[in-house]
């Protein structure tokens, strides 16, 4: 029994043990195979997501290249691809007390060390301010522009409150130079005066904005007509200068500058002074610039049929209680190329008497001086121009100059049209493609075009222009200097010296208009003050530096053939 | 195991499949990874272009035209050459060579020493194509000859009478 006893329980008992061996294996089998299907899962997913990795991200685009490249805001260049205008990532400086974290001091040094060491990379610096802010411990710009040079070397400080945003930025590489013609961009991020108002819209149009608006203006031409209005008008202590100059066949304004300008990376309050545009705003009374499209508009007409006729110049003419009189005397009679040489108000008022108002009236008309003048720049001055029909005395002193108002941009025009054959085309400031037929209205003939070249040519070669005669360039062109109109009728101490020209004269290309705001008589201009002795000679520099760069070269031997109106000249100031 | 002819093939039919599915997927994370090395590549070449800009940039502002006319009135003093200094053609050209006239004194003269080695030889003509000079290039028309002083003469003076002359 006993036996069967212990037997039957080493029975059970190992029945017992096969039991709990089977179960074992059992659950470490089903352990095992939970481990291989949890690594398998884990393997899968991560085969899944490697063959989504490789399949389907990463494939490169050429759009993403193409946006990574694409500027913020579109450059503007001149017309030889030189940039102008830029958006550039440039490098701020701003204060971040929170970027150690912790309730520690935010900075490692103290204020006054890293003010210091700041003051060291940036020496124009003020340490007092800069370790009061850096201590007050408040976000904010210590720079808004930091060369990335100096960006380096603050870096080097070890100082992680100090931060270096990149923040694409308007930037001018030229700095002042043709501001007027550029404007500037605003804290709202749109243009403002200049070609950035213009082009606003198409700078900042995704679709347009990676390609580069290009003007008209050449930068190297800019640049030299920019420096010597500043040299004349620094010379003779005037108020401010205007400078255009202009393509005859196309309209294209290669340079245009109003002085004094304004820095369009930093506009302050000095700068918004200057940001109003003389060329293109301001309406003046021109003066004697306007004789020559007297004359032309007579010679069109048929009235002046023949140059050697002479006109008395020794009576001023009394009309409506006025005088027409010249500066001084000339003798008793002038005909028509010594009334331009001499710039005699007295015989142009007899040219535009035999006119009559309406005809000159059509022509002013024609060549727009009753108009805004033609160009892209949202600042365009409204001239003065006397209304309904003209007067005796209206006619009279339009023909000298004197009762409209114009900008210099108009008297460009003009000067184009009566130079290049007799059509008016209006100014652009964008470029035109070469070869291209800009479209124009004829507002002379050919011959009387023809014709005007001659005189224009004989003032500079012998009048009141020869300061302005650079060797070898054929410069032609007329002097004005008028009396600036004030409260109380025309002020005798204030005047408007211009020198209109073109060249070269015997295939004119460019027009050229300088005009001085209220020059003084100085040394540098040998004690006088009109345009002869100071616009003419700013031309007369001028021209050798921008005659080459524009393509023209200087040639002794080439001229305009005046022979048949040199005998109409007689020798000596007037006779 | 007893496998049939029908079950080998099988067998190696998707022993092949599975050769090429991996070959496949193989060759598609090849070509992805090279994609993304040009993305890689494209990211790079644009904050190069960045950069070029950035210097270009740095360089127009410190070269515009206001510090290149500051730095030519301290430094260099140039002025716009006049209209003496230009030439409109060879007609001008010409009109500045004159004859010597009898009384002028005679030409200066350099001395130049004379290259002993290779017989006065003219320097070798190198070719743009293969780098190396041009004798040492099979001629086309037979045997090359190295051009020297002495055999220059030879090419210019070289014509080839086609055929008899009627004499």
């Amino acid at each position: 029994m006993t036996s069967f006893a212990v037997s039957t329980a080493i029975t059970s008992g190992r029945r017992d043990l096969v039991n709990v061996r089977t179960r074992s294996l059992l659950m470490a089998k089903w352990r095992v195979l939970w481990v291989v299907l949890g690594f398998a899962a884990i393997a899968m997913a991560a085969m899944l997501r490697l063959a989504f990795l490789g399949l389907f991200l990463g494939l490169p685009s050429a759009a993403d290249l193409a946006a990574a490249l694409r500027p913020q805001r579109g450059d503007i260049t001149d017309r030889n691809g030189v940039p102008l205008a830029r958006a550039f990532p440039a490098y701020a400086l701003w204060y971040n007390p929170a970027a150690l974290g912790g309730d520690g001091p935010p900075l490692v040094h103290s204020p006054a060390q890293v003010a210091a060491g700041l003051s060291r990379i940036l020496p124009d610096l003020d340490m007092t301010e800069m370790t009061r802010r850096l201590a007050e411990g408040k976000p904010g710009y210590l720079r808004r522009r930091i060369m990335p040079e100096d960006a380096n070397k603050i870096h080097a400080m070890g100082e992680p409150a100090l931060e270096f945003p990149r923040e694409t930025e308007r930037f001018y590489p030229q700095g002042s130079m043709a501001a007027h013609v550029l404007g500037f961009v605003g804290a709202d991020g749109h243009g403002h005066v200049g070609m950035e108002e213009v082009f606003d819209r198409r700078l900042t149009d995704p679709a347009t904005r990676g390609a580069p608006a290009v003007l008209a203006i050449d930068t190297r031409v800019q640049g030299a007509l920019e420096d010597e209005m500043s040299r004349a008008m620094l010379d003779t202590n005037a108020k401010g200068a205007a400078g255009v100059i202009l393509d005859v066949d196309t309209g294209e304004v290669v340079a245009l500058a109003s002085l004094p300008s304004f820095n369009p990376n930093l506009i302050d309050r000095a700068g918004e002074a200057n940001i109003f545009n003389r060329v293109t705003n301001q309406v003046y009374e021109l003066g004697s610039v306007i004789k020559p499209i007297t004359v032309a508009a007579a010679i069109d007409a048929g009235v002046v049929t023949d140059l050697g006729r002479r006109y008395q110049s020794s009576r001023p003419i009394a009309i409506g209680g006025f005088q027409i009189s010249d500066s001084h005397s000339f003798g008793a009679s002038l005909n028509i190329p010594e009334a331009l040489i001499h710039s005699s108000n007295i015989v142009t008022a007899q040219v535009a008497d035999q006119l009559g108002g309406a005809r000159l009236n059509a022509t002013m008309r024609a060549l727009g001086m009753n108009e805004r003048p033609y160009i892209e720049l949202p600042a365009r001055g409204f001239p003065i121009w006397p209304r309904g029909d003209w007067s005796r005395i209206t006619t009279m002193t339009v023909s000298f100059g004197h009762g409209l108002a114009i900008t210099p941009l108009h008297l460009a025009e003009a000067y184009a049209a009566m130079v290049n054959g007799g059509i008016w085309r209006p100014a652009t400031l964008v470029k035109v493609q070469p070869g291209t037929d800009v479209a124009g209205r004829r507002v002379f003939k050919a011959s009387t075009s023809a014709r005007m070249r001659q005189l224009l040519r004989m003032i500079v070669d012998l009048g009141t222009g020869r300061k302005a005669n650079a060797a070898g360039y054929r410069v032609g062109g007329k002097t004005g200097s008028a009396d600036k109109p004030g409260a109380h009728g025309y002020q005798t101490t204030k005047i408007v010296a211009t020198f209109a020209a073109a060249f070269p004269m015997d295939h004119p290309r460019y027009v050229i208009i300088a005009m001085l705001d209220e020059p003084q008589a100085t040394a540098a201009s040998s004690g006088q003050r009109t345009a002869a002795w100071n616009a003419a000679p700013l031309v007369g520099r001028l021209v050798p530096r921008i005659g080459p760069l524009l393509g023209i070269m200087p040639d002794a031997t080439r001229d305009v053939d005046i022979t048949d109106l040199a005998p109409l000249i007689g020798s000596g100031d007037g006779e | 195991m007893n496998l049939t002819q029908d079950r080998l093939r099988s067998i190696g039919w998707a022993a092949v499949l599975l050769t090429c599915f991996t070959l496949t997927v193989v060759l598609t994370f090849k070509v992805n990874a090279v994609k993304s090395q040009v993305r890689l590549t494209e990211r790079e070449i644009a904050s190069t272009r960045q950069q070029k800009l950035f210097l270009e940039t740095e360089f127009e502002a410190r070269a515009n035209q206001q510090q290149l006319k500051s730095l030519n009135d301290v430094e260099f003093g140039y002025q716009a050459p006049t209209a003496g200094q230009y030439l409109e053609g060879e007609r001008q050209l010409a009109a500045l060579g004159k004859a010597r006239s009898p009384d002028a004194p005679s030409p200066i003269r350099v001395a130049s020493a004379a290259l002993s080695d290779n017989n006065n030889s003219l320097p070798a003509m190198v070719s743009p194509l293969s780098g190396k000079a041009m004798a040492a290039e099979p001629s086309r028309h037979g045997e090359a000859k190295i051009t020297t002083a002495a055999t220059l003469g030879e090419h210019l003076s070289h014509v080839v009478v086609r055929g008899p002359r009627s004499e």
